[in-house]
């Protein structure tokens, strides 16, 4: 095996369990990214199959993998190059959910959150915030995508910016479409990001954001707040309640 | 007082694809109330009644304006503020 990796981060990768939450648009290329860079354990979060409107952007399937379930299919492209780079791919057949978030977000020494919904991306901070993982964020939609990364129990977190899970129904990549390679960019980006935190430390926060319109990437830095409910100095959320990740509909989003 | 106003492209169908507009104002609420005159319903996209929208951060250069005094942060002619919705989707 030969990766080009500088000043060892390759050999360190081997070390390293990532959770990945949501194998789409933003996952798929992050996974490819990370088995090829030799991680230790990949593990693969979603419950979700493969749709026919999911190919332009969700690189690990083709045509053939259309109404599988997407685990199965991202084993079987990311397979050859795992065994090639030595990682252990592992699937988790759930979605990442108030019950189980905790739990998963302590098996790993970083999550990857590529979900589709506030919903999730909430939860992914919050339970990694509480088990002290780093985390590293990202979201596309239309012609925009950001990326950003957290430390482990590290301030600001995604609550400073953003706040709660909004309460009106917001767009996503099925109501309002994204552009494929601005995913594309933006999971390169997450598993860039992924492998600096795993080797590095104590750099300023940015949300990467990335106008697809005008090909700019632009740091925009972000500040803690202190009146943060995960991450101030006086936080209201402890735990992993349930009732918080609900949508209007007052369903699990 | 003339500044500039980055529009992300989710409220550029404001702007006519503009992802960049000018707009008058010695504040950011006065900057908003700006915006609205020429692009109508953007004023309702970035604010509540509670003030700037919990999913809307509007930057001053590289400061949230919530770190500085808001709303009623004062600007310098030739400012460049930056608005940023929070994103779903992947």
């Amino acid at each position: 095996m030969s990766i080009l990796a500088p000043e060892g981060a390759a050999t360190a990768a081997a070390d390293w369990r990532v959770l990945l939450v949501g194998l789409g648009g933003l996952g798929c290329p992050a996974a490819l990214a990370l088995v090829r860079a030799g991680i230790g354990v990949l593990r693969l979060c979603d419950d979700d199959q493969v749709d026919e409107g999911n190919l332009h952007r969700q690189i690990l399937y083709g045509p053939d993998d259309v109404g599988a379930d997407k685990l199965s299919a991202a084993e079987r492209a990311l397979g050859p190059l795992a065994r090639r780079s030595g990682t252990r791919i592992e699937l988790v057949r759930s979605r990442f959910l108030p019950e189980n978030a905790r739990e998963l977000a302590r098996g790993v020494d970083l999550v990857i959150e590529g979900a589709d919904n506030f919903a999730t991306k909430f939860l992914t901070a919050d339970a990694c915030h509480l088990e002290a993982r780093p985390v590293v964020h990202g979201a596309g939609l239309r012609w925009v995508g950001t990326a950003w990364s957290v430390a482990a129990a590290g301030r600001p977190c995604y609550r400073c910016l953003f706040e709660d899970v909004p309460s009106e129904p917001q767009a996503n990549c099925d109501s309002a479409g994204v552009m494929g390679p601005v995913v594309g960019i933006v999971g390169a980006l997450m598993a860039e990001l992924c492998l600096r935190s795993l080797s590095t430390s104590g750099r300023r926060s940015e949300l990467w954001t990335l106008d697809g319109k005008t090909d700019t990437l632009r740091p925009v830095p972000v500040s803690a707040r202190s009146d943060c409910p995960l991450c101030g100095s006086h936080p209201s959320i402890r735990e992993i309640e349930e009732a918080r990740y609900l949508t209007e509909a007052g369903a699990p989003a | 007082m003339a500044v500039t106003v980055r529009i992300p492209t989710p409220l550029r169908s404001l702007t006519k694809g503009q992802e960049q507009v000018s707009a008058e104002g010695g504040t950011v609420r006065a900057v908003i109330e700006s915006l609205e005159q020429k692009h109508p319903g953007m004023k309702e996209r970035l604010l509540d009644e509670k003030g700037i929208r919990r999913f809307v951060n509007v930057y001053l250069g590289d400061e949230d304006v919530r770190f500085l005094e808001g709303l009623d942060t004062p600007l310098q002619a030739g400012a460049e503020l930056s608005i940023i919705p929070a994103i779903a989707g992947g």
